[in-house]
């Protein structure tokens, strides 16, 4: 597999205070990435490392292929736009006098697209109003236009929906899946709004404490949280015969719990390994959200 | 660099604080000149035009001040400074393109006060009266030494992220380098001796007073500090410059350039060590 970012053992420490703890990472080219994690947990820490923003302790990172200790990195950064923490614009320029001068800093030269960009992040109507007096929306939106001068194929959001309202949210929302679907653009974004990443993300990656807990693909986490039948029982090897011979799909958990996927005549299977002797001591319905995945994965009450 | 040169010289020309600082030079330029001559007319005092003409010199460190701290200080304040950082610029040029054009401000500040000085100078009062070689190594000082103000100033603004603090802590070295070099120029210029003098008491007897010591003096090895200080500090130079009392003419630009090297040197050192929030 293609990968646009990964990261080997990174490491970042403020005096004593270890940001990111030998984190390992990887960003699938064409992925939209959700990047989860509790406030403090290393999110914004690993961002600003890619951008260049900050220096790492050790450890180390591959933007395109490329070490992060490479002279060529500079040069593969211009491949990506990022939006780090708040959209980093002037905010006494018009929203396009704000690209203008992202334009001049990539030194590209025409300014004709730039009504294009405009028009991709819904702002073409924007004229001569400055950037301080737009919503917090527009300006967010306004920060993704910046980030995308230049035609980016990796853009790095990190947290794109904070403080948003419904409507901005869903337009954020609307413009990732845009910029991935049409541009094939790959997309990192950090987030604590759980419910949002589940409809945008392909890969998801979750931090605590500055380490990666777990790398998942949206279809193995789908999987993982398929709706199913959980029981235990006190024979496993009982009631496998009696799901094989039932032909019902299921998973084997531990030496007493199994899921089962296929919809199942419980009376029946129960009778079945009541013949056999085995019997049920737990049987309920398991419905999974990426919500519930994530507090099952890093822990109850202690985590957002 | 030039992309960096071309998108700071693009916000600058659309910058309200420049246009703003432009504008108060020029009009204390006119303030200056017009409020000399009203005097000179009021009094019957003859004025030229070298007595006044310099004392931009002190003002253009306080205007390059509030506006390097406001200008670079947005690009920490507003996030703008990740742009450059993220597409791969070095941060050397990144310090370097921002010194530049808050050089080329302070230089284009000076440039709106001597235009309006000397556009309403010379007609008022005439040509200066002192030699041009001497006048154009003070212009030529001050400007130099505007560069070493803006290396400072740069300096500050790019060490420090928070733009209130950058501000304040800009603003505040620049006035106690100020007053340091007034106290500095003051003392220098106190006198060696008291003259003699005589005065009629109440009974009518002539009292004379001899000559005698000044006790604060400033004399021997302190003297040459605070000598060599006046020549160092930007605001010492502007003191000198702006009275045409410079002893060490030829000296100062090169303690300028001294400055504005070690400075800027020192600022891309840190600046590439720096964790950008």
């Amino acid at each position: 597999m293609d990968y646009v970012l990964t990261t080997d053992s990174l490491s970042k420490h403020y005096k004593h205070f270890k940001a990111l703890d030998r984190l390992t990472m990887h960003v699938p080219k064409g992925a939209i990435y959700g990047f989860i994690g509790k406030n403090g947990a290393g999110k914004t820490t690993l961002i600003r490392l890619i951008c260049g923003l900050q220096q790492c302790t050790s450890g180390g990172y591959r933007l395109y292929g490329t070490k992060d200790t490479d002279k060529e990195i500079s040069r593969c950064r211009r491949r990506m736009g990022a939006v780090v923490e708040t959209p980093s614009i002037y905010p006494d320029m018009s929203a396009e006098d704000n690209i203008r001068e992202q334009y001049r800093i990539l030194g590209l030269p025409s300014f004709d697209d730039i009504p294009d960009l405009l028009m991709l992040v819904g702002l073409e109507g924007t004229g001569k109003k400055k950037a301080k007096n737009f919503s917090l929306g527009m300006r967010q939106r306004l920060g993704i236009a910046v980030a995308l001068a230049g035609s980016p194929d990796f853009l790095v959001l990190d947290e794109p929906v904070n403080g948003l309202d419904p409507q901005g949210i869903i337009e954020i929302r609307e413009l990732i899946l845009k910029l991935n679907r049409e541009r094939q653009i790959t997309v990192l974004i950090s987030s604590h709004i759980l419910d949002e990443l589940s409809r945008l993300a392909t890969h998801y990656g979750f931090i605590d404490r500055g380490c990666m807990v777990k790398e998942i693909s949206a279809q193995e986490l789908d999987a993982a949280c398929r709706k199913c039948t959980r029981m235990e029982v006190t024979d496993i090897n009982v009631l496998t015969r009696m799901l094989d011979h039932m032909h019902l799909e299921y998973q084997v958990l531990s030496d007493t719990g199994a899921d089962i996927f296929s919809a199942v005549d419980i009376t029946a299977l129960v009778l079945a390994l009541a013949e056999e002797r085995c019997s049920v001591s737990a049987i309920h319905q398991h419905d999974e959200t990426l919500e519930s995945y994530y507090i099952s994965l890093l822990g109850g009450n202690r985590y957002e | 660099m030039n992309r960096l040169l071309c998108a700071n010289f693009a916000r600058l020309k659309k910058d309200r604080v420049f246009w703003l600082g432009m504008l108060f030079m020029a009009g204390y330029g006119a303030f200056i000149m017009f409020g000399n001559y009203m005097d000179s007319i009021r009094y019957g005092k003859k004025f030229y035009i070298d007595d006044a003409f310099f004392s931009y010199a002190i003002i253009v460190g306080i205007t390059s001040a509030v506006f390097c701290c406001l200008f670079l200080g947005t690009e920490y304040s507003e996030g703008t400074i990740r742009n450059k950082l993220m597409v791969g610029h070095t941060r050397g040029r990144i310090y370097l393109a921002d010194l530049i054009v808050c050089t080329a401000a302070g230089l284009l500040m000076t440039l709106a006060f001597l235009i309006t000085a000397a556009g309403i100078g010379i007609p008022l009062f005439g040509f200066f009266h002192t030699k041009p070689e001497t006048v154009l190594a003070i212009l030529s000082g001050t400007l130099i030494m505007v560069i070493a103000f803006t290396s400072v100033f740069t300096f500050l603004s790019m060490m420090i992220q928070n733009k209130a603090v950058a501000a304040v802590t800009v603003v505040m070295t620049v006035f106690i380098l100020l007053f340091t070099a007034i106290y500095l120029f003051s003392a220098l210029n106190s006198p060696e001796m008291y003259e003699g003098y005589s005065y009629t008491d109440d009974d009518g007897n002539v009292v004379e007073q001899e000559a005698h010591p000044n006790p604060a003096y400033v004399s021997g090895t302190k003297r040459k500090v605070y000598e060599a200080l006046m020549d160092i500090l930007p605001t010492g130079q502007s003191l000198q410059y702006s009275s045409m009392s410079a002893v060490h003419l030829w000296q100062l630009p090169v303690y300028s350039v001294i400055i504005t090297i070690v400075t800027t040197g020192a600022g891309i050192i840190v600046f590439r060590q720096k964790d950008i929030k």
